[in-house]
């Protein structure tokens, strides 16, 4: 922004929808001022003329001094942040063992995974895999020096990918190992590797797997486009980070992958810092419907379909994942959001590990419609930290458009303005972990009390999730006493914590962590059904 | 290239407002680059440039491929990874097919994708070759116009175009006669694997259909894969899905489209999933600009006229959702949400 505007567009054009939010600088702050969603590919001059036309009618004098009119709203500056497609990355190993390890750290990244090594593809596969129109990008890895298993087909391997790289001039490769001080890297790409190819990138070899797995990802995610909203979302937490001097996690989950970031506060002279995770492998539904990806769905559903049922319409929501976002439509999709949380959470482990956020912000398709409970219950199955966090949702998705400010204070400016508007509070979530075995079977353990509470206590019964009214703004202290030791956050009898309100209130979870389900799938279902009475209430189902 | 009619009478009614956040599905293109895989080994038997007739064998690929490794000889480095091994027929002395593409050299030897059993494959559309490009697939660019689907199983098949049932049917086994022999048939709604194994066994050339659950598909390619193991030379067939996975009738624009070129040569192409119309003097029906069409939800499958935008509307499950006014028939307008509806272009 070369001027300082007084309105522009937040636009978040994802895989499945559009999204574009008007933001306005009535006074001396920024304020969002309507956003609206649409089919992808929607146009997006139409939702910007429509949301001017709905500022119009309710507070046409804001219209007046923003100088906002339906004609003119198309005119206004833009932050536009794109979902780019995964695309597909070969995984290319001297054995299984090494592509494992490979595909390990790959699996953190925005790309989609094709995996082959000699001990489990001919060679004529391997270079199908490589010269794949769909394949962007080659992982080859070896140690340095190179195990056992590698030395005797590390040659073909040089040679093959070598070979791949002079065939299509468009590949790009990535050399994570002495792949090409070996022979066969000439025979096959005809000429020796000097480092003067730009399409052709070193990374640390395999030697250093038991370190840190940055390296790797940042030469893996340096070959995407930075405009991605998945990445720019993470500069903007930074930013929010820093304004409300709060650790705060972004849960993102879209069609095409997830992301989950955590940022901290600066301390002193230190800016704020973040760690993230972006992966193909958190989509909503998996690019390859397999086995395994509908039984991941159909262990969080109550229905009676069968896996070939489900198998068809995973395939649908995957082909127009815009479409039947109501009724029964609502609960299949949060299911899949729970196996992609899932999976999500799995490829996070070092996020996972973190103390529980202040703030756990929720963005995506996936969570973009559904009730504010239903959403608090499907973040509280999946991602089980002990703690308290009170949870958000980016609901209007500006997060990643404002991410595309380059300048840190200007975007922070926006951030600290905007802060109240781009969060939607869903409510708190106390996640209670370490109950005594032998109180885990719906027993009352304790009880919690709310400060200002004209309800009084609260019961709490092991193995259930507690919804406590807390309304949208309210702020408490939430203390929670129980017979035995537990541990949120810390280990202790009685917990004292803040929470503050939101649609859904206050959620206890006083389930097991992890999470344990039945093994009996009639008893797991009804366990379901018993939690999502909470969140689905009555015939809204 | 093929003309459209004149809209309808229904067109000159003016676009609602709002009718452009509705999801368009397009549903012809021209023209079509029709993309066809070439397996490492593969032969190309056509060069850039080329035209191309219908039925004309465009590659070759193996029925049995194998990789054999062969040290270089002669002037090695005037020989590149991609290029052919040996003339077509060569064979080494102990008999092994030589013909075949050379993959990568290592250590002084070439591994080569060879193997036996030569098949070719016909183009199922006339046209010129865009680009052939080894081990990856050959480009063919047709001028026809071509029905854009969700998705294409096996084929590329072509054949005469006859529509079997109608939006809503459903082809049964039973009802799959060998007097469609030859032909691509529309057949509804949806087809199970048990009608479309018949449909393979009587001689139908390939079966346009609005869903196909993901059962019936790996049924389908399974018995697919053991059919082209078992028998040298089968006839092509392709299935052509237009909407998804769960059952719902074929859309009303598409309909027509089939019943104005049934009878005429069509062809299925799996990349881009389309089918091709082969006469290009054939007049192609335009829906009406208001027509839209419910593509999920409890609805799924009606039609009705834009009515505009209803503005946030709270649905079953607690859910708001943008929605807009669809008027059935004559009946009053009925608020739907906005992304189960799909409009045609």
């Amino acid at each position: 922004m070369t001027t300082v505007p007084r309105a522009l567009l937040a636009i978040d054009a994802g895989s499945a929808t559009t999204s574009v939010a008007l933001l306005g600088k009535p006074w001396k702050r920024w304020r969002l001022l309507g956003s609206m969603a649409a089919p992808a590919g929607a146009p997006i001059d139409e939702l910007a003329s429509i949301l001017a036309a709905r500022l119009i009618s309710t507070d046409p004098r804001m219209a007046v001094e923003l100088t906002i009119s339906a004609e003119s709203v198309a005119d206004l500056p833009r932050l536009e942040a794109v979902s780019t497609p995964p695309q597909t990355l070969a995984v290319l190993g001297a054995s299984r063992r090494a592509v494992g390890l490979l595909e390990s750290v790959a699996a953190r990244t925005p790309w989609r995974i094709r995996t082959a090594s000699p001990e489990t593809h001919d060679p004529r596969e391997m270079t199908e895999l490589a010269l794949r129109p769909d394949v962007a990008a080659i992982l080859v890895g070896a140690g340095d020096p190179p195990g056992p298993d590698e030395r005797g087909w590390l040659d073909d391997l040089a040679g093959l990918v070598g070979a791949a790289s002079r065939r299509r001039p468009e590949l790009r490769v990535v050399l994570a190992g002495p792949v090409a001080a070996r022979p066969a890297w000439t025979e096959g790409a005809g000429r020796a590797f000097d480092g003067s190819q730009e399409r052709i990138v070193e990374g640390p070899p395999l030697g250093m797997r038991s370190g840190p797995d940055e390296p790797l990802r940042e030469i893996l995610e340096g070959l995407l486009p930075g405009r991605d909203s998945r990445h720019t979302a993470v500069r903007a937490l930074l930013s929010l980070s820093d304004t409300l001097d709060r650790t705060v996690e972004l849960i993102d989950i879209g069609l095409d992958g997830g992301l989950r970031a955590m940022a901290s506060p600066g301390i002193a002279d230190q800016g704020p810092a973040a760690v993230a995770v972006r992966t193909a492998q958190a989509a909503l539904v998996p690019s390859d419907i397999d086995d395994d990806g509908v039984d991941a769905v159909l262990a969080w559903t109550t229905g009676s379909l069968d896996r070939h049922r489900m198998g068809d319409r995973l395939m649908d929501l995957h082909q127009a994942p815009w479409a039947d976002v109501s009724g029964e439509g609502a609960r299949l999709r949060l299911a899949a959001t729970r196996a992609a949380l899932a999976r999500l959470d799995a490829h996070s482990p070092d996020i996972a590990a973190m103390p529980s956020p202040d703030v756990t912000i929720v963005s995506g398709g996936a969570f973009a419609i559904a009730p504010a409970r239903a959403v608090a219950l499907a973040v509280a199955d999946t991602i089980r930290r002990p703690g308290t966090t009170q949870l958000a949702a980016d609901h209007a998705r500006i997060l990643g458009p404002i991410g595309t400010i380059d300048d840190p204070d200007e975007r922070r400016d926006l951030v600290a303005d905007l802060a109240d508007d781009l969060l939607a509070p869903i409510g708190s979530l106390v996640i209670v972990a370490n109950i005594p075995a032998g109180r885990r079977t719906a027993t009352r353990i304790g009880r919690i009390t709310l400060d200002g509470d004209v309800h009084g206590r609260h019961d709490l019964v092991s193995g259930e999730v507690a919804f406590i009214d807390l309304a949208p703004g309210d702020r408490a202290t939430a203390t929670l006493e129980f017979r035995d030791a537990v541990r949120v956050g810390h280990r202790a009898r009685r917990v004292a914590v803040p929470v503050s309100g939101g649609v859904a209130g206050l959620a206890v979870d006083l389930r097991d962590v992890p999470l344990r389900l039945p093994e009996r799938r009639d008893r797991r279902r009804a366990a379901l059904a018993a939690w999502g009475e909470l969140a689905w209430p009555g015939d809204e189902r | 290239m093929a003309a459209r009619s004149p809209s309808p009478s229904r067109a000159s009614v003016a676009e609602g407002p709002g009718i452009e956040l509705v999801a368009r599905r397009r549903l012809l293109v021209t023209p079509v680059d029709a993309f066809f895989r070439l397996h490492p080994g593969d032969r190309a038997l056509v060069k850039e440039g080329e035209a191309v007739g219908r039925g004309q064998p465009i590659l070759e690929h193996f029925r049995e491929p194998r990789t054999l490794v062969v040290p270089a000889q002669g002037d090695a480095d005037k020989q590149l990874p991609g290029d052919r091994a040996a003339p077509p027929g060569s064979r080494s002395r102990d008999g092994q097919n030589l013909d075949g593409e050379l993959l990568f050299r290592s250590g002084g030897r070439w591994r080569i994708a060879s193997g036996d059993r030569a098949e070719p494959l016909e183009s199922p559309v006339a046209g010129v070759v865009h680009e052939v490009r080894p081990g990856a697939g050959i480009t063919l660019r047709s001028t026809a116009n071509a029905v854009i689907g969700r998705t294409a199983l096996a084929g590329p098949s072509w054949g005469k175009l006859q529509v079997a049932t109608g939006p809503d049917g459903e082809l049964r086994a039973q009802h799959v006669d060998v007097g469609m022999a030859g032909s691509i048939i529309v057949a509804g709604a949806r087809m199970d694997a048990e009608a479309l194994t018949r449909a393979r066994a009587v001689g139908i050339r390939g079966v346009v259909v609005a869903a196909l659950g993901i059962k019936e598909q790996r049924d389908f390619l399974a018995s697919e894969r053991r059919g082209r193991a078992a028998v040298h030379g089968l006839p092509p067939f392709g299935i052509l899905v237009l909407d998804g996975a769960s059952r719902r009738p074929i859309a009303s624009p598409l309909m027509g489209l089939f019943e104005a070129i049934e009878g005429g040569m069509v062809a299925i192409v799996g990349d881009p999933p389309t089918l091709v119309i082969d006469d290009p003097s054939v007049l192609l029906p335009a829906p009406p600009a208001d027509l839209v069409r419910v593509r999920s939800g409890p609805l799924a499958g009606a039609e009705g006229a834009w009515a505009g935008l209803a503005g946030p509307r709270r649905f079953p499950a607690g859910v708001t959702l943008e929605a807009a006014f669809v008027r059935f028939g004559g009946r009053p307008p009925v608020a739907i949400p906005l992304g189960d509806l799909e409009r045609f272009a």
